[in-house]
């Protein structure tokens, strides 16, 4: 077996009195597209900055292709490329100036693959930064790192103030990433986004890795939100298979399902349903259900919106 | 009171909402008001003391107004001199004009950060999701600058009328109220100016620019009225212009501050109009959103970082070459006054020169430009800074950069800028040295502009040691260093302070050249001090983490 793409020992970082990542263990291998999933706060943004060494551990190391993340890092960063969640970069200089430079320092630019990205995320770069969305922002900061072609994309929530027709084309740019052997480490919130690229994914809560498998080992993660408003009588779901966490309020039902959701669907149909609402639930939903209540980090009870 | 009214804990009754934009104004532009009323108090005091205690005889005091009456060059610089042989007559004439030029510097750039600047850092949408309009926005962040304003006066006035109960300066409160009025009216009118700036351009380094751009005119007008080709009537034209012909203490006409009211109540007027016909964070020129690409210099961090300071470092370049050639200019009749002071000779004398009167006054203007070129050093420790707090830096240091080479660089760049700029204010001294036909010797004045370099260099270093170690403090304890060393300078020039207290102020060890040799061994160990903390702090920050703001 090769070098792994990512491999970290006990990695560990506080702050103050808060442990913003505890003992991470972790191995990406070679052309491997793992998911990082968590809450915000979660550690992930944490995990990516020690990895870049823009962080020093508190404790345990890391190591990116072989290479200390720390003591090595310009070597390290010769093989990677970075997309953070929020994209700070000089207001004065255009687009096509952006990329100049960070190609420039990259060392290495595939230019015509630049100027794909540049029509297929569809961004004006004889503009000026300053003048970008936030949006634009993103699309000029994904582009520095997917032309590149770097072996290793670390990606921090990279498609925060997307709008999906963008979204698609940033999937669709990791998929041909994917395609060519790179590998690629996916942090995120959105489950759906993970699903559809990741062929593992980690869970990350309060700074700890509480889940590591591939999709069909999470497959429990994949549930259904149901609410359900009823003409008459409240039927009892809690029997149905598949179906759990049901609540009642007055004549509307909220559960989730697992599975195939044809069960429910019988119950439903037969006790006259008045309204139904279907979706995924969010993380903070699906942590509830998984991981037990509460956010230990600020004592606030977990919103499920 | 109203019944239904209820006040839930916590949320802010509606009516209280509508001054955020006012109170938050204010509080910023009363803190920088009350630090200006201090640096303007300052500079008052010292010039009517040291006139009383250095011109003590009517004789001594004559000569002074002979030389000085006559010389169309320096009238063209800092107004016509009015009963310069008097403390008042010659506190007005060199403490009018010069601050009301600080002060228009002071509002503009005030002006343009509280507006612009706000607006450009997104912190404007915010407030105006609340509720209030674009045009009441604007008139309570000017309402806002109106307290900064009254701040800066009272602190000048407050300062003026305890020196001028001195019996030696004998100055009235209410001329005192008047004088400091004149001389903070010029940062009434530029507040309007960069609040209007603010309305036309979309950046506030543009709306800087363009209220720098008027205050030059402003100037420039005033300069041909007051050079003595019968063009006064042109003082007219300029507000710097009614600010001189204010004259308090000698023979004051209050009623010169009608334009500079109406002007400033138009000008701001104006900019609360355009506010409402524009869109929050547009601008009413239409803006250039494109340009063309210029990647000469965007070849790594070095380049990015002369890039980003080149207007910067122009603007120094081009103040700092200003006070060099009207330093040069005054030199010749400056420094034949300084000469006529015996008092002044002693002092020159215990300084170890026995260099012409030109070269004595050019050796007190230099400490003043090294000052300037040590705001130079420290403004690119903030730079530095900057792109670091605000995540910039990531973009660089997530790809194959080393933090040292990153932040050598930067220190090259900080190196050669101030070197650059000490030489510049040497050379434009010896231009208008030149144009009057002084003693100046070329050479000397390069040893003075080189000597400005070493303190800057050390106020470099430690800001880096202070970058390395404890980065959210490093634009603080930078700017704090000059702040406490000048401070240090002006207190001890006038008292017998502790000479513990005097060496740590950076400029203390700096000889006054060219009146007299510079001290090379002194400014070896100013470099050396800054070098030292540069590396510490180099070394300190190759290996914390990057930390935002």
């Amino acid at each position: 077996m090769g070098v792994a793409a990512i491999r970290t020992e006990g990695l560990s970082k506080r702050y103050g009195s808060v442990d913003a990542l505890k003992d991470l263990d972790l191995e990406v291998v070679e052309s491997e597209v793992l998911g990082y999933l968590g809450p915000n706060g979660a550690g992930k943004t944490t995990t990516i900055r020690l990895l870049l060494g823009l962080a020093r551990p508190s404790a345990g190391r890391a190591e990116i292709f072989g290479l200390d993340c720390q003591r090595e890092s310009v070597a390290a960063h010769g093989r990677l490329a970075y997309v953070p969640g929020e994209a700070n970069l000089w207001p004065s200089l255009t687009g096509t100036e952006t990329l100049h430079l960070l190609g420039r320092v990259q060392g290495q630019v595939d230019a015509a693959y630049r100027e794909e990205l540049v029509t297929r995320f569809d961004l004006d770069t004889s503009k000026k930064v300053r003048t970008y969305s936030k949006g634009n922002r993103q699309k000029l900061i994904l582009i520095a790192a997917l032309m590149t072609r770097a072996d290793l994309l670390l990606l921090d929530e990279p498609t925060s103030g997307l709008d999906p027709l963008m979204e698609q084309a940033f999937r669709h740019s990791v998929h041909e990433a994917k395609g060519r052997g790179q590998t690629i480490f996916l942090s995120s919130h959105i489950l759906s986004e993970v699903e559809a690229l990741c062929d593992r994914v980690g869970i990350l809560r309060d700074g700890r890795l509480v889940d590591l498998g591939t999709l069909t080992q999470m497959r429990h993660l994949s549930a259904l939100t149901v609410e359900a408003t009823f003409d008459g009588t409240v039927p009892d779901l809690a029997r149905v298979p598949g179906v759990t966490s049901v609540t009642v309020e007055g004549r509307v039902v909220r559960c989730q399902v697992r599975g195939s959701v044809e069960p429910l669907l019988k119950v439903l149909a037969a006790s006259g349903v008045h309204e139904l609402l279907s979706r995924e639930p969010s993380l903070e939903e699906l942590f509830l259900a998984h991981y037990g209540a509460g956010d230990p980090t600020d004592g606030a009870p977990v919103r499920a919106d | 009171m109203p019944t239904e009214l209820v006040v839930v804990p916590g949320v802010v009754p509606a009516g209280r909402t509508t001054t955020v934009i006012a109170r938050r104004t204010a509080r910023r532009a009363v803190r920088s008001g009350v630090l200006w009323g201090y640096v303007f108090a300052v500079y008052v005091a010292s010039t009517a003391l040291t006139f009383a205690s250095t011109y003590k005889t009517a004789a001594q005091r004559e000569r002074l107004a002979a030389l000085y009456g006559s010389n169309a060059a320096v009238s063209a610089l800092v107004g016509p001199p009015h009963q310069i042989q008097t403390v008042a007559g010659f506190t007005v004439w060199k403490c009018l004009t010069t601050l009301a030029i600080v002060g228009a510097v002071w509002g503009a750039l005030t002006g343009t950060r509280l507006l612009r600047g706000e607006e450009e850092a997104g912190r404007w949408e915010l407030m105006l999701s609340g509720r209030t309009t674009r045009r009441g926005a604007t008139a309570q962040a000017l309402a806002g600058l109106g307290a900064g304003f009254v701040a800066l006066w009272a602190v000048t006035a407050l300062v003026t009328a305890v020196v001028g109960r001195s019996s030696t300066v004998a100055i009235g409160v209410g001329p005192a109220l008047f004088f400091a009025l004149a001389t903070v009216s010029g940062a009434a009118v530029f507040l309007a100016v960069g609040a209007l700036t603010s309305q036309l351009v979309p950046t506030r380094r543009q709306a800087s620019a363009y209220a720098g751009a008027a205050l030059g005119v402003s100037y420039a007008l005033r300069m041909v009225a007051d050079s003595g080709a019968g063009l006064g009537w042109l003082r007219w034209a300029s507000p710097l212009g009614w600010i001189e012909e204010l004259q308090p203490l000698t023979s004051p006409h209050p009623d010169a501050l009608l334009p500079v009211v109406v002007l400033t109540a138009g000008l701001a007027g104006l900019a609360v109009h355009l506010a409402g016909r524009r869109d929050v964070g547009a601008s009413t020129f239409p803006d250039r959103p494109a340009a063309r690409p210029h990647t000469a210099l965007l070849n790594g961090p070095a380049g990015l970082a002369l890039r980003l300071s080149r207007p910067t470092l122009l603007g120094w370049g081009a103040a700092v070459a200003a006070m060099g050639l009207l330093s040069g200019v005054v030199a010749k009749s400056a420094g034949r006054a300084l000469s006529a002071s015996t008092s002044v000779e002693k002092v020159i004398s215990r300084l170890g020169g026995s260099g012409s009167g030109s070269d004595a006054y050019l050796g007190v203007a230099f400490l003043i430009t090294a000052v300037l070129v040590a705001f130079v050093a420290a403004g690119q420790v903030g730079a530095a800074r900057s792109e670091e707090s605000g995540g910039r830096l990531d973009a660089l240091m997530a790809r194959p950069v080393r933090r040292w080479s990153w932040l050598g660089g930067r220190l090259g760049l900080a190196t050669g800028a101030v070197v650059a700029t000490g030489l510049v204010a040497a050379v434009a001294a010896w231009l208008g040295a030149l144009s009057q036909h002084s003693q100046v010797r070329f050479v000397g004045l390069i040893g003075g502009g080189l000597n400005t370099v070493p303190p800057a260099l050390c106020v470099l270093g430690i800001g880096v040691l202070v970058l390395g170690v404890w980065p959210r403090a490093t634009v603080m304890a930078t700017y704090g260093v000059i702040a406490w060393s000048f401070l240090v300078e002006i207190v001890g020039g006038t008292v017998n302070a502790n000479h513990w207290l005097l060496d740590t102020s950076v400029f203390h060890q700096m000889a006054a050249a060219p009146a007299v040799a510079p001290d090379w061994a002194s400014a070896g160990a100013l470099v050396a001090l800054g070098a030292l903390g540069a590396a510490v702090g180099t070394f300190a920050f190759s290996r914390r983490d990057l930390v935002g703001e």
